[in-house]
């Protein structure tokens, strides 16, 4: 028998995987993790965007990121997927909206399904670090401003142009040494000329 | 002195023909500023109340959040207005509004027709037009700080800015200071003047434009003859002349500016350059004040911004109006701003 394509069983993630899952603190234990993890995908695929602690985003996206893609994978006529969607959505309309609008919208992309940031904190406050989990594609702003490439933009305009600016005054720079350096080069060949002149008389 | 110009508003709302005396008696910087002030506010009331009955247009917005169709009134309602109806957001970042796509037009000047409108903020695709009237609003400015900024003693002719040049890499105002003939500024004095420009532009007040005509232009300007010289010229075209107020400071622009002064964020003046003057232009003490600014919201380096302060202490050499030949040059000069 052929040994399995393990990439055929578990559909491969956009996102780094760490080798090991977090254990999420919580004293009822594993159980109380993935409700923890639970609210939180149920949260990102409801809200479709969500601010919390940093670690717990991260794991909760890469649950999320595993629903979605068997979801696009199996479809929803497929039932160990329906069971899986039924354990981590705990608002059941939600189940409805992975495969009619979720699917269809990542069906073809070759991204993650969810982008996280890191938020901001206070400076000098002793808190856990904060991220920002978001599904692509949803209907809110940027958070990012992602037009800062844009040559038109006042600030660019003026750096190009102190940049052309200073190139001008180096070449001009250059431009001048190379004058001096042809003359000294003229008076060196000048002077051999001479010296062999010199030597062939002798 | 009020209800001498509510008087002298009368003589030129009656547009009679015959000509105004000028005022004779000597004006200090700030009687002028002041009387500058209430000109122009009876002058906006005037036109305002001209409106008459009321009539309503339909202003169609494209953009975020989705496309829209405002009813809003002729000659009053203002791009600024219908970006209140939309949010906060709208109204703070908004610099500039886009008519029918082609047509720019200033967020505090009021729509005289159907249109279509967009509103442009500083981060749009295509920001070039947002841009020279963010730079001409820093012209505008420096005038405005550069007024506030001397002692009483020392008079202040403010000549013109020439066009936007963003490339150059600094805004420039003109200044004419009779009783300084040699004044080199030192780093404190231009971090002062910075201060005070800081000053103004926390303010967040907008900038109103109002399109008046020739004769109480050159009333309003009379004790500055450097811009009464300037006024025949500008007004050759339509015998409008258009100007821009921002608090008390009243001054001659061609526009479009930007809607408030709180969008001009991190600034710096430059330097002060003495300009050499030709034999037989008459302004013998003209300065050039050169600044940098960047809008609010934009976030550069230190090191960046350090680069373009100091590109910007050097001279500026986009045209002088000392050096041209002849006044009308430099008239058409200030015509450009």
């Amino acid at each position: 028998m052929n040994q399995a394509e393990v990439s055929k069983l578990v559909s491969k993630l956009r996102i780094q995987v760490p080798p090991r899952h977090r254990n999420l603190q919580n004293p009822k234990g594993p159980e109380g993790r993935l409700d923890k993890l639970r609210k939180t995908v149920t949260g990102l695929i409801k809200y479709e965007r969500i601010e919390l602690n940093a670690n717990r985003a991260d794991e909760a996206r890469q649950y999320a990121e595993r629903l979605i893609s068997e979801a696009i994978r199996h479809g929803d006529c497929h039932k160990p997927t329906m069971e899986t969607a039924d354990f981590w959505l705990l608002e059941k309309q939600l189940v409805h909206k992975l495969f009619k609008v979720l699917v269809p919208r990542y069906e073809n992309s070759n991204l993650s399904y969810t982008k996280m940031y890191k938020a901001p904190k206070p400076q000098y406050a002793r808190v856990l670090d904060k991220a920002v989990l978001e599904l692509r594609g949803n209907p809110y702003p940027n958070l990012t401003n992602k037009l800062t490439n844009n040559k038109y933009l006042i600030q660019n305009v003026l750096l190009d142009a102190a940049k052309h600016d200073y190139r001008q005054s180096k070449y001009a720079d250059m431009a001048k040494e190379i004058g001096k350096d042809s003359k000294s080069s003229q008076d060196q060949n000048n002077k051999d000329e001479q010296v062999t002149e010199k030597r062939s008389d002798s | 002195m009020r209800g001498q110009i509510t008087n002298l508003s009368k003589i030129i709302s009656k547009n009679s023909c015959t000509k105004v005396h000028p005022l004779t008696r000597f004006l200090s910087t700030q009687e002028a500023v002041d009387r500058r002030y209430h000109l122009f506010t009876l002058e906006k009331k005037r036109q305002y109340d001209n409106v008459g009955r009321i009539e309503k247009i339909e202003v169609q917005y494209k953009g975020l959040p989705n496309n829209c169709t405002f009813v809003m009134n002729k000659d009053i309602s203002t791009p600024y207005d219908c970006a209140r109806h939309l949010s906060e957001w709208h109204t703070e970042t908004s610099a500039l509004a886009l008519l029918d796509g082609t047509v720019y037009w200033d967020m505090h000047r009021p729509l005289t027709e159907n249109c279509t409108l967009e509103l442009q903020n500083f981060n749009v695709p295509e920001p070039q037009q947002v841009n020279k009237a963010f730079w001409r609003t820093c012209s505008f400015m420096l005038g405005a700080c550069a007024s506030v900024a001397f002692k009483d003693t020392v008079p202040i002719k403010l000549h013109s800015f020439p066009g936007p040049d963003i490339r150059s890499g600094s805004f420039i105002y003109d200044i004419d200071l009779p009783t300084l003939p040699n004044w080199q500024p030192s780093n404190k004095e231009l971090i002062t003047l910075a201060a005070e420009y800081v000053k103004l532009t926390r303010e967040n007040k907008p900038l109103e434009r109002l399109e008046v005509g020739e004769e109480l232009a050159l009333e309003m300007f009379v004790d500055n003859e450097h811009k009464t010289k300037q006024i025949p010229s500008i007004a050759r075209n339509n015998g409008k002349v258009t100007l821009y107020r921002v608090g008390k400071h009243v001054d001659i622009s061609k526009g479009p500016m930007i809607s408030t002064t709180g969008q001009i964020g991190r600034i710096a003046i430059a330097s002060v350059h003495k300009l050499n003057e030709s034999k037989n232009s008459d302004v013998k003490n003209l300065y050039r004040f050169q600044g940098v600014a960047l809008p609010t919201g934009v976030i550069i380096n230190h090191f960046a911004f350090s680069i373009l302060t100091d590109r910007a202490k050097k001279l500026n050499v986009s045209r002088s109006p000392a050096k041209a030949v002849d006044n009308e040059e430099a008239d058409s000069v200030a015509a450009r701003a």
